[in-house]
């Protein structure tokens, strides 16, 4: 399935409206905003139709996944939105990660657990809360606000060292980078080290990862910056999402493509943005001078013209970068 | 003291909700310090055994409580069980605390729960320390959540 879709859900007293973006929302928050009462309505809707006193609008059905025979009812669901509770412990399981991989359906999941194995964007974690009453109605209307604002660093504090999440190419390029503005970097060897890095490095850091997966990291990440003040973050959708921005790339409606990537990414290729991202760059580059893998970084993109121009797409990195 | 053990734990009542609503006794709900915990997360007040007044809900049974005020119910009166309370928002974190206040009780987290910017005394099973800051919790629960 590709594309966006908003979804509203209404009863006479509630109503929730918000817009499903890719294939993985994770929702979570305090307790008492109203996540279990959206999943009710919905299961209340898919079973008992308009007597339920609940209506859904949405372009693809909305459906509720539950239970002990939970494997049996996905292998039938086919471009859906499926929800799924908190308090379901096969949402841990490799089982699962294996299930929704190429699936055509979306899934918006209810946990505050990491799911280390579900690659999710760090923009796709939600929150839920009121904004309102209608007065005539009493009705309460509730509505997502994303969870981890994914602000990127801005420049302005020294940094001394950057982490970044593995040693591919990514890592190659800010090694590049960081070498010739006297700066450490160091690769965590995957993105669950992270954290753990984090928290052995004096700092000032920057975290520099690919948001478009790193939504397992950002509870760790955050609480660590509520008590350290010195923790930086810039989270691309990824490394090739960077490059594909810089200019360097020339492909047919790539604009439209970065524009627009929900309209591109096929939830039953890829499971996640940042594997979409990749295939694009590589795709484009096959066979000519920027020819791109990821496990090792093409020397082409260190030239200094290229690197300038890739640093250029990282607007708030120049300070950081001397430019 | 509360006692926390970080990650899998297989013997913890992973669905809390479900537990709750098989198990719960109408005592629980008009217990004062229940009654306090749903006004607080729930922003609710008890009207009897079997009726909350919610602002958003109207009046639900205690079955419609938030899963972390549910949660929190059987931490207080299930004192030999164990619960996951990872069902449990940061605004429950402080109402964890005070239970344990002057018993012991030991939750299940598979999350990091922020415990505040003040002191406290949390046992962590994983590494049987005692911590009393989220300076102190945070290195250690970031090892196993």
């Amino acid at each position: 399935m590709r594309g966006i879709y908003d979804v509203v859900v209404n009863s006479r007293r509630l109503q929730y409206k918000f817009t499903v973006r890719r294939n993985i929302t994770i929702v979570r928050g305090q307790s008492a905003t109203g996540k279990t009462t959206l999943v009710d309505m919905i299961r209340d809707c898919n079973e008992n139709g308009i007597d339920s006193g609940v209506t859904i609008r949405c372009e693809r059905d909305c459906v509720v996944l539950s239970g002990r025979n939970w494997q049996r009812d996905i292998a039938e669901l086919e471009n859906c939105i499926v929800f799924i509770d908190e308090g379901h412990n096969f949402v841990l399981s490799q089982d699962f990660a294996k299930a929704i991989r190429n699936s055509s359906n979306y899934y918006v999941i209810v946990t505050r657990e990491r799911l280390e194995n579900i690659p999710y964007s760090v923009d796709e974690i939600y929150g839920i809360r009121i904004s309102g009453k209608y007065a005539e109605l009493k009705s309460a209307y509730h509505e997502f606000y994303q969870l981890y604002e994914n602000v990127p660093y801005d420049g302005s504090t020294s940094i001394r060292e950057i982490i970044t999440e593995d040693s591919n190419s990514g890592h190659q390029f800010f090694s590049e980078v960081a070498q010739s503005i006297g700066v450490k970097c160091n690769a965590a060897a995957g993105k669950s080290n992270v954290a753990s890095v984090v928290m052995h490095s004096a700092g000032p850091l920057l975290i520099v990862a690919d948001g478009a997966a790193f939504g397992p990291e950002m509870e760790r990440i955050t609480e660590l910056m509520k008590i350290r003040e010195d923790i930086f973050l810039y989270l691309p959708e990824s490394f090739e999402w960077l490059i594909l921005q810089s200019g360097l790339i020339a492909k047919e409606h790539l604009a439209d493509i970065l524009a627009k990537p929900y309209d591109y990414v096929d939830s039953e290729k890829y499971f996640s943005w940042e594997q979409f991202f990749t295939v694009v760059l590589q795709d484009s580059t096959k066979g000519t001078a920027y020819q791109y893998t990821k496990s090792r970084l093409n020397p082409v993109y260190l030239h200094e013209n290229n690197k300038m121009k890739i640093l250029a797409a990282m607007s708030s990195l120049s300070a950081l970068l001397g430019r | 003291m509360l006692h926390i053990f970080y990650g899998d734990m297989p013997e913890a009542i992973f669905n809390t909700a479900v537990f709750f609503r098989n198990s719960y006794d109408d005592e629980w709900i008009v217990d004062a310090f229940s009654r306090q915990m749903i006004a607080d997360v729930d922003s609710s007040t008890v009207l009897g055994t079997g009726v909350i007044d919610s602002p958003v809900l109207g009046k639900i049974a205690p079955e419609r409580l938030s899963g972390g005020v549910k949660t929190l119910m059987l931490v207080k009166f299930m004192p030999e069980m164990v619960f996951n309370a990872s069902t449990c928002g940061n605004n429950c974190a402080k109402w964890l605390l005070k239970i344990a206040e002057n018993e012991d009780r030991t939750i299940n987290l598979r999350n990091i729960m922020d415990f505040g910017k003040g002191k406290f005394d949390i046992h962590i099973i994983n590494d049987d320390k005692i911590v009393h800051s989220m300076e102190e919790l945070l290195p250690i629960a970031i090892k196993y959540v």
